[in-house]
């Protein structure tokens, strides 16, 4: 077939969701060349001969939650990642919104562990000191004749489902507390417990924390190939960096899950990538909205299964507005580069939620790939060929709701295969960098005098000390580039989009890390920013 | 708690001329500045063209700040460097900051408050430029603190979106380094920059200026490897068919200045949705009594001459608003009446043809015979007639032979004579294709 | 010969015609208008005859903290050096803490005219 949506629709539609059997796509796509999977040029024997019992395929939610739970007992973990820093995947460019599972019935992986994931997220972020807030949902709609059947969902919600927080706003208690909510809004579906977190600094801190308990984690460090035995265990996994020997790999390879499966001639899925996009905007639109609040329309979210189109709007955990996601499918697994009409697609439906906002106040904007089956749920469970592989895929949202719950499933299903003993050591307390500017003035003094770096703010739009930047830089696994800092600390991340503070952040890691400054990248180590000195430098030979 | 008359926000070309003139006025000025030298932005435009309507020479920016600084040394003002604002809040004394530096957190109080805080540069996101996140997107601002003050070069080969004066001078800059630009693109039919920038930076090499083309998309995964350029029509729409690939391993972009007001807003300062600063009277006063703008915070100036003409108005006028309050120290100062700042205010409206219009208001409780008066047209035009109309008669006009956007025009204005009231309705408008 | 100019030698930009004229005796002599100033008439006759520019750049230095000083010559040089001037400037290393209008190349290329610091950022 020549159309990529001809065969989604295809698989999508002999697919069962929620079911046990699943659609693997073998429909040849004929329509244009699937790009391969980008390989990091690095290439050593860093890894050879070594023999973890876990290996755990993929740097993102799944893999690093894992990771860090693994930790817990006398395993040696190791973790691969193929990207330049964790989160790159569709982990690290979602909107951060921590779910209730109202769209979402009983029966499906994604609803017992939405559920789940949301109740122990209190409990996750303060032992990881991830900033985490509980601003709640509303889900408006404008169809009054919808009140009723509505209601009946809400109950059957609260009471069958489990989702115990759902509740009916009415249009005057909706406009009373939200001024700036489009006067069409009839009433509105409300859950308090939804959250918000940075779903990028989670990952990271799950990583962190995993390094700090004696996991090794690689970034840059991509799987090849896989060798299996008569019986289809993993005997051997071949990466960029040497031959490894696990006992037991964990596939969290998000958009990579059929492909890794297929190494290990274990392939009974397919996934089927599908592009977001999220805006995020200036903090002075934060003045519009403090909640998650979306609009929706019959036939779109409630009633029909499946993903929903044109997201919502929410205060960041950082304050800002986020606007989105779309929906989007695509056959590049990779491509995260934007385009205008999925800002156009979701700035359109938003203006039904917040007239005042704009995306005149728009600061960025980027796409993340997600990983869904046909099926549209969670696979968690050992391979069905391959004895010795755990298969955590198809994970899309709420995947980082629901990543802390599976973790803990995961690490169950593995302590019961290799019996390890418990890990003494174990500290599930990760100290992350102070933030100084949330500090109150006292406080702050009373750091700065510790350390005077504190007090040396490099990045104006969002406040970020110098002593900051050499905190996230000293962290575990903190690659020395530009956006591993940005992403770890944030600057750069406000309105000037790192404008006036790149040049100095570069500064700093050059000199924290003993580098020259056209040593240090932006994101990848391909990266490059810089080309040299001017003067008898680069073009001058 | 340190006290003090005078609180400047910036060291830039604004905030130096501010503080001098505060202090030159005999009140006690404090200037806090971010980085941890003075002269802000002039301290990486190293080109010349500097001071000619300040000093008839052709200064390049770090000696035209140098002779501020020098000054500014001279008279002992003081400056806290590397120290930066974290709050202000409102008071009945006045103003209190609290600032950050690697001393620790200090507040000051101050009387009145003088905000140079600068502009940023608009972004690649900002204009909606799609496509992949690659290293090799810089605004000019940025490639030129790389090149001129780390001396790293962040291009060999580039493109350059916006025909802004950073990034004809960029252009050129960066040629002289050993890059090659292959060209410069602009958005609109005509340029924005200078015309003796399009000149000397561009025509001088022999880069090409593209008018109604921009760029759209930017490709690469690590590094940009190639943007996108279109022709646009008269509104400024793609047309599709155009789309070219040009490659390259950077696209540079000046496509325009935002002023910073950040800390304006946050003390509900009003701001004029034209310029983008705060609206302000003839003593550059914002609405806020007591809170004075100047330089490129208060609108974005084409010649840094103008930067300091505003920072020396509303030094004066910052310095003579806290100095009523001399012996007024254990009083409230909002409880005075009668002090300056506190008159009868009149706008100006502007009318056909006009970008903006500096200042937005009159106070007719204070001197106005003698006022400057800074405006922009919104187009290019021939053969044109600024005219000041007060209930709709015609009070004061001038002729101009062209009306650039790029290009300020400044004036001298007498209201004192046009019988003003607070009544009036004052109107600044340009009719054009009026007759030579 | 008939040719439009560009004035750069102040923000105004004056658009100038020049006019070239060979009397009998073989004499040329220019014929500027346009132009708002005098300065303009020299700038255009100079165009056509011997253009001039100016250079700003930067020097590298030994200072950790100012690892590159600006520069710029002291007077116009001809326009057809400018890459040559560039090229002088390139070579210097400044080692000790100079100040402003400090001379960095006497006399560069011979051209009469020198390469000067113009920042006191070392001090």
């Amino acid at each position: 077939m020549d159309s990529w949506s001809d065969i989604v629709d295809v698989c999508s539609s002999v697919a069962i969701h929620g079911s046990h059997i699943h659609v693997v796509n073998d429909i040849k796509f004929t329509g244009d060349k699937i790009p391969p999977m980008r390989i990091p040029s690095l290439s050593d024997e860093t890894l050879s001969g070594k023999t973890p019992d876990v290996l755990i395929i993929g740097g993102g939610i799944s893999g690093c939650a894992i990771a860090r739970e693994l930790t817990k007992w006398n395993l040696s973990v190791m973790l691969l990642e193929k990207e330049a820093d964790f989160a790159l995947g569709a982990s690290g460019s979602n909107d951060g919104e921590v779910h209730v599972g109202f769209d979402l019935s009983k029966g499906s992986l994604k609803q017992k562990y939405v559920l789940l994931g949301n109740k122990i997220f209190d409990q996750i972020t303060d032992e990881l000191d991830v900033p985490f807030k509980r601003i709640g949902q509303y889900a408006a709609f404008t169809q009054s004749w919808l009140f009723i059947p509505i209601c009946l969902l809400a109950l059957w919600r609260r009471f069958y489902d489990g989702v115990w927080d759902t509740r009916i706003v009415t249009r005057k208690k909706l406009l009373k507390k939200n001024s700036t909510f489009s006067k069409k809004m009839k009433f509105a579906v409300y859950n308090s417990s939804a959250g918000v977190v940075c779903p990028y600094g989670l990952t990271i801190a799950y990583a962190e924390n995993a390094a700090e308990n004696g996991a090794e984690l690689y970034l840059n460090t991509a799987v090849l190939d896989m060798e299996t035995d008569k019986d289809g265990n993993i005997t051997s996994v071949t990466t960029n960096r040497g031959k490894v020997y696990p006992k037991v790999v964990i596939n969290a390879a998000g958009v990579f899950a059929d492909d890794v499966a297929e190494m290990a001639k274990d392939r009974f899925y397919s996934i089927y990538p599908r592009r977001g996009t999220n805006s995020i905007q200036d903090k002075k639109a934060a003045k519009n909205i403090d909640t998650i609040a979306s609009v929706q329309y019959i036939n779109k979210a409630m009633f029909k299964k499946g993903h929903t189109k044109g997201g919502g709007l929410m205060r960041t955990v950082h304050d800002n507005v986020l606007a989105g996601p779309d929906a989007v499918e695509t056959y590049k697994k990779e491509d995260t580069s934007t385009n205008a009409e999925s800002i156009k697609t979701v700035y359109d439906k938003q203006k039904g939620t917040v007239p005042a906002n704009s995306e005149r106040d728009i600061i960025t904007y980027f796409t993340g790939v997600r990983a869904p089956t046909f099926e549209e749920d969670f696979i968690i469970e050992w391979g069905r060929k391959c004895p010795n592989m755990i298969h955590c895929s198809g994970i899309q949202s709420p995947g980082l709701t629901a990543a802390p719950a599976f973790a803990f499933d995961i690490e169950k299903m593995v302590v019961e295969k290799l019996n390890p003993e418990k890990n003494k050591n174990f500290n599930p307390r990760r100290q992350g960098v102070p933030s100084l500017k949330n500090m109150d003035l006292e406080k702050r003094a009373e750091m700065i005098k510790k350390n005077p770096d504190y007090g040396i703010i490099i990045c104006r739009c969002e406040e970020i000390s110098k002593g900051e930047i050499i905190d996230a830089l000293n962290r575990p696994l903190c690659p020395p580039t530009v956006d591993a800092i940005k992403r770890r600390v944030r600057p750069g991340m406000g309105r000037c989009q790192g404008g006036f503070c790149s040049p100095l952040v570069m500064q700093i890691i050059a000199e924290e890390r003993g580098l020259k400054l056209s040593d240090v990248k932006k994101a990848s180590t391909e990266a490059v920013v810089l080309y040299g000195e001017t003067k008898g430098g680069a073009l001058h030979g | 708690m340190v006290k003090t008359d005078v609180l400047v926000i910036g060291g830039g070309p604004a905030g130096l001329a501010a503080a001098i003139s505060a202090k030159k006025e005999g009140a006690d000025v404090i200037l806090v500045e971010r980085e941890a030298r003075l002269g802000g932005i002039l301290k990486q435009c190293i080109h010349d063209g500097f001071g000619l309507v300040r000093y008839g020479e052709k200064l390049s920016g770090p000696e035209y700040a140098e002779r501020f600084i020098g000054e500014f040394l001279e008279l002992k003002i003081k400056a806290k460097l590397l120290t930066f604002v974290t709050s202000i809040e409102k008071n009945d004394k006045g103003f209190k900051a609290a600032l950050v530096s690697k001393e620790g957190i200090e507040e000051v109080q101050t009387k009145s408050l003088i905000l140079a805080t600068g502009c940023r540069e608009r972004t690649s996101k900002q204009v909606f430029i799609h496509g992949t996140r690659p290293a090799g997107i810089f605004t000019a601002g940025t490639a030129q603190h790389f090149t001129n003050l780390l001396g790293q070069l962040p291009t060999k080969r580039c493109v350059i979106l916006g025909s802004g004066d950073i990034g004809l001078i960029m252009a050129r800059r960066l040629t002289l380094e050993g890059a090659k630009v292959l060209g410069v693109y602009e958005v609109k039919p005509t340029p924005s920059g200078l015309t003796r920038n399009i000149h000397q930076c561009l025509y001088d090499f022999d880069i090409p200026l593209y008018l109604s083309h921009t760029v759209t998309r930017v490709f690469g995964d690590d590094r940009l490897t190639a943007v996108e350029v279109v022709k646009v029509d008269e509104k400024m729409q793609v047309i599709s068919g155009t789309e070219e690939i040009v490659e390259c391993d950077a696209l540079i972009l000046s496509v325009g200045l935002i002023p910073e007001n950040e800390i304006a807003e946050d003390l509900d300062v009003e701001i004029d949705p034209k310029t983008k600063g705060p609206k302000c009277d003839t003593h550059l006063m914002t609405s806020v009594p007591g809170i004075f703008s100047c330089g490129n915070a208060l609108h974005v100036s084409d010649l840094v001459d103008y930067v300091s003409e505003s920072g020396e108005t509303a030094g004066k006028y910052a310095a003579h608003f806290a100095l009523q309050f001399q012996d007024a120290d254990n009083k409230n100062i909002s409880s005075y009446t009668g002090v300056l700042g506190d008159g009868k205010l009149v706008d100006i409206e502007i009318g056909d043809n006009i970008l903006y219009f500096v200042p937005q208001s009159l106070n007719l409780e204070t001197d106005l015979s003698s006022v400057i008066v800074y405006f922009r047209s919104k187009d290019v035009f021939d053969n044109s007639k600024l005219k000041i109309k007060v209930d709709g008669k015609v009070v004061f006009e001038k002729k101009y032979a062209f009306l650039r956007p790029p290009e300020m025009e400044k004036l001298k204005l007498d209201f004192a004579s046009f019988g003003i009231t607070d009544k009036s309705l004052i109107l600044a408008e340009v009719e054009v294709g009026v007759s030579e | 010969m008939n040719k439009e100019i560009v004035c750069i030698t102040c923000p105004r930009g004056c658009i100038m015609k020049v006019t070239q004229e060979k009397d009998d005796l073989g004499k040329i002599s220019f014929q500027v208008t346009g132009n708002f100033c005098k300065k303009g008439e020299t700038f255009a006759i100079n165009e056509l005859t011997s253009p001039m520019r100016t250079i700003c750049s930067t020097v590298k230095t030994d200072f950790k903290d100012v690892p590159v000083l600006p520069c710029r010559v002291s007077a116009d040089i001809p326009k057809d050096k400018i890459f040559d001037v560039m090229a002088e400037i390139n070579k210097v290393v400044i080692t000790e803490k100079i100040k402003r209008n400090d001379i960095i190349i006497k006399n560069v290329l011979g051209l009469g005219v020198d390469v000067i610091c113009t920042s006191d950022m070392l001090n």
